[in-house]
């Protein structure tokens, strides 16, 4: 491993731009600088290559195909026909409502989206119907997790949550259905 | 009421002019002596590495704990200082 003092300003310059490495003209006060940056860099190893910024909003671009994949896996026997419709119409964005703002990053933020939406329009008994055969479908997708991407929560805690989550506003919405002993309300 | 001190709004406030290096926010009297002795006397000279550094702040940040040993709260401070500094005067 050559000694980077030894290297002219140009070839460190060349050597910032590879490992992507945002940096100004390498000067006398800033060659120091630069020199320590690089070798910090070198002993890490060639990870950082290419610039890390792109490789991580690489990683959230999969992230968020991957999860508009799953339920499609497992909605391909073509059960829950309602759960499937709901969905390519809320990527087409047709209804206004303030959910579709919320998918961008988390399952369980998706998941709640497109729990909430039956619930918007649907009649109540279709919406049971259709919550029905799309619990099922969200066991599924656990079995072919195959593929392990880097994530701050574990997917299975995601889907507990989410699971949890479903459980909780499906007990909400049934305790809806009996409105008439309700006491004291009238 | 922002969080800065009264020496980052004395700063910020005004063009620097001639102003001594213990003028920035963040740096004392250790952390101004320490810059004298390497030729950064005055403000306007520690500016010019800020801008050399491209305004980046965290590298900014690095090269001051690096010339005179001051910890992670001066260094970020004083390249706060010296970027809003320039987003007001520059």
């Amino acid at each position: 491993m050559s000694s980077l003092s030894s290297k002219s300003a140009q070839q460190l310059t060349d050597l910032l731009d590879d490992y992507g490495i945002k940096h100004g003209p390498v000067v006398d006060s800033t060659r120091s600088l630069y020199e320590r940056k690089l070798k910090e860099v070198m002993a890490k190893g060639k990870k950082v290559k290419p610039s890390s910024d792109q490789t991580y909003y690489r990683e959230e671009e999969e992230e968020v195909t991957y999860v508009y994949r799953t339920p499609v896996k497992s909605d391909g026997s073509g059960d829950s026909r309602s759960y499937l419709r709901s969905r390519p119409e809320w990527t087409a964005g047709e209804h206004e409502t303030s959910y579709s703002s919320y998918p961008r990053s988390q399952p369980e933020y998706r998941g709640r989206s497109d729990a909430n939406e039956p619930y918007m329009y649907d009649t109540p008994s279709t919406y049971r119907a259709s919550y029905l055969k799309a619990t099922p479908p969200k066991m599924v997708p656990e079995a072919p997790q195959t593929p392990k991407s880097s994530r701050l929560i574990p997917l299975w805690v995601q889907f507990v949550f989410f699971l949890a989550v479903a459980v909780f506003l499906y007990i909400v919405f049934s305790s809806m259905e009996m409105n008439e002993p309700l006491k004291g309300i009238k | 009421m922002s969080t800065t001190s009264q020496k980052h709004r004395d700063f910020v406030g005004e063009p620097m002019g001639d102003k001594h290096v213990t003028a920035l926010s963040g740096i004392g009297v250790v952390l101004g002596k320490q810059l004298e002795d390497q030729g950064f006397d005055k403000a306007y000279v520690v500016l010019g590495q800020f801008l050399l550094l491209k305004k980046d702040t965290e590298m900014f940040s690095d090269w001051l704990k690096d010339v005179t040993g001051a910890n992670s709260r001066q260094s970020g401070t004083c390249a706060q200082c010296l970027k809003e500094w320039c987003d007001a005067f520059l």
